[in-house]
């Protein structure tokens, strides 16, 4: 075969269509693949301003009606725009004469589309596993919830090969679909390093002045403001941790948990050190993360936990608590501190430490900083992803489909 | 001439009319020296495969067991349909003819079918989403009148069983009329019809 390897991409988003993280680890993950020689098309959902087709970083990307009428609930708006993406799709790839090696499904939003394709065409399919409905409910308790449950299932078992982005994940998505181990592929979550470079160069200090004075140690969380996040902890260990050092705590996200959160910190009288910014841009949030004293992840639950490999690009110490993803991106007392999850006392006792110790705080940040270098660079793992593919394209060509 | 005939009921599935007159249709087809496939849903016949009257019969199942409606079910049910009709497909050396899609339930089906391996559908019309519902727009109906509209505008032919359905057709969907063949179940000119309007979209001589 003397063709590049050439993959379609079906995702529900696609910059500049953001909702949550499959959007940017698709983007990072196409455009380094691309440059590793992987012809990649990604199909879409449509976006207010953004064409239908367009280059991208050398990836192709195609962007479909994603049906537009009043529907009566998401999962099925999810069904029906599968429908539109599923025919746009069958006919690109009708049109290149069929030339597309492998269909590569992110989450059970894109599930219908990509079964039918391996089906039509006879292709390996893949999915990657970002997140279940049984993690994110914390079980099964209506019809709706587990229709998406069984499609997650049937998304997996059509799967020639799942992709998880942790161990914790890969062990989760084992366990709630019962799939064999032999199926599951575990390839992480990358960040990109260059975002966050020229931290050295620039002066943030005036910047700095519009959240915290400069007397006060800035601790940053960054992410949606639901109780699986654990910003409940975070607000609890506020107290413990202004009785040893003055410190500010900017949350930024938003959330159903805002209202009764801000109540809370009213309530203790200290409102002045828990600030609220709610959605910031792109580049606020960069420079928030690289002058933060702390960058905290106090969740719940958590299938990978990127804010953290973010904060460790930033060169910002990290204090996570031990749980999921989080577990296994950072190792305590070298990369970052790990804290009880769901226990303010752990956390305010981490976050103390990180704010008091300067020497240490130095030392997590620069090795947390090696350890993105080494372990979370998308150039990395694009190649492993294309290994994956081209062991399982070998697989295929012994197959009565090839 | 080889068919794939798509209708989600079937004997002994039978829901409503449409289980009898498919079954016919096949039964005569099969005589015409048609290769005549029919892909169907039934839960507990699933994966069966049977030649009832040299009807090669396909049953699926909905791979997703719990639903929210009827709706939801049918969205999941046609990747199924999907896999068996492009089996059909590469186990005859990628020669059909044509699909024959009965109502709503798997359009989606035949019009990806379509797009992804050129195999051309007639729409033929049991029943209409606007008279079901009696006019009702909730979301609900919009989404299955959507998929009646997507099949409309994607078949080479649409084929209904009376002048008042072509008409109605012509005023719901604004399909141009002479896209649509009206082809009467119980008159004597029934099969020729069928087979006449399956000719004008394969092309070739009809069969005797």
């Amino acid at each position: 075969m003397t063709q590049e390897l050439t993959v379609m991409m079906l995702t529900w988003e696609f910059p500049p269509r953001i909702i949550g993280g499959i959007s940017p680890h698709v983007y990072h993950l196409s455009k380094s693949l691309a440059k590793n020689g992987v012809k990649v098309y990604v199909v879409t959902c449509d976006f207010p301003g953004a064409p239908q087709h367009e280059i991208v970083d050398g990836v192709e990307v195609f962007r479909i009606d994603s049906y537009k009428n009043p529907s009566p609930d998401f999962a099925t708006w999810v069904y029906l725009m599968n429908i539109n993406m599923q025919k746009e799709a069958a006919a690109l790839v009708n049109r290149l004469g069929g030339e597309v090696d492998i269909f590569h499904a992110h989450d059970w939003l894109v599930a219908n589309a990509g079964i039918g394709l391996k089906h039509v065409f006879r292709k390996p399919l893949f999915a990657t596993i970002h997140s279940t409905e049984i993690g994110r409910r914390n079980g099964i308790h209506f019809d709706y919830e587990r229709m998406i449950h069984e499609t997650e299932a049937w998304l997996t078992y059509e799967a020639w090969k799942v992709i998880c982005c942790s161990n914790y994940m890969v062990s989760h998505v084992r366990w709630a679909f019962g799939l064999p181990e032999d199926k599951l592929v575990m390839v992480p979550n990358g960040v990109n390093i260059q975002e966050y470079a020229g931290y050295k160069n620039t002066d943030l200090s005036q910047f700095r002045r519009k959240f915290a004075s400069p007397e006060e140690k800035l601790v940053l969380f960054v992410g949606r403001l639901v109780y699986e996040k654990g910003i409940h902890v975070l607000s609890n260990a506020l107290p413990k941790v202004l009785e040893k050092v003055n410190a500010k705590f900017v949350i930024v996200g938003n959330g159903y948990m805002k209202g009764p959160l801000s109540n809370l910190v009213k309530g203790m009288g200290l409102a002045h050190k828990f600030l609220f910014t709610g959605f910031v841009d792109d580049e606020t949030l960069k420079n928030l993360q690289k002058c933060a004293d702390a960058c905290v992840v106090p969740s719940l639950f958590e299938p990978f936990g990127i804010v953290a490999l973010e904060a460790m690009a930033a060169k910002s110490p990290v204090v996570v608590s031990d749980t999921g993803g989080l577990s296994e991106i950072v190792e305590h007392d070298v990369t970052g501190v790990k804290v009880y999850p769901e226990n303010p006392d752990s956390l305010a006792w981490g976050i103390t430490k990180v704010l008091l110790d300067e020497k240490y705080a130095n030392r997590l940040k620069n090795n947390a900083y090696k350890k993105v270098l080494e372990k979370y660079d998308w150039d990395k793992i694009s190649q492993q992803t294309k290994d994956v593919y081209e062991a399982v394209l070998n697989e295929y060509s012994k197959s009565f489909w090839a | 001439m080889r068919v794939i005939i798509l209708s989600w009921e079937f004997p002994p599935r039978m829901v409503g009319q449409l289980a009898g007159y498919v079954k016919e249709l096949a039964v005569q087809l099969v005589k015409k020296d048609v290769e005549t496939h029919v892909v169907t849903y039934h839960d507990f016949l699933t994966g069966k495969y049977e030649e009832p009257e040299g009807i090669k019969t396909y049953r699926v199942t909905n791979p997703v067991r719990t639903h929210i409606g009827v709706l939801t079910w049918v969205l999941t049910l046609n990747q199924q349909v999907e896999r068996v009709a492009a089996n059909i497909y590469y186990n005859a050396k990628k020669q059909v003819d044509l699909v024959d899609a009965h109502d709503w339930h798997f359009i989606h089906a035949a019009v990806t079918l379509k797009k992804a391996l050129n195999i051309p559908f007639i729409y033929s019309v049991e029943s209409l989403e606007e008279h079901r519902s009696h006019g009702t727009n909730s979301p609900f109906n919009m989404a299955i009148k959507s998929i009646e509209w997507l099949g409309f505008y994607e078949a080479r032919k649409v084929i209904v069983k009376s002048k008042w359905m072509q008409d109605e057709v012509v005023r719901i969907y604004k399909v141009p009329t002479n896209k649509i063949k009206v082809v009467a179940p119980k008159s004597k000119t029934w099969m020729k019809d069928v087979l006449e309007t399956y000719k004008s979209v394969i092309g070739g001589a009809v069969p005797k």
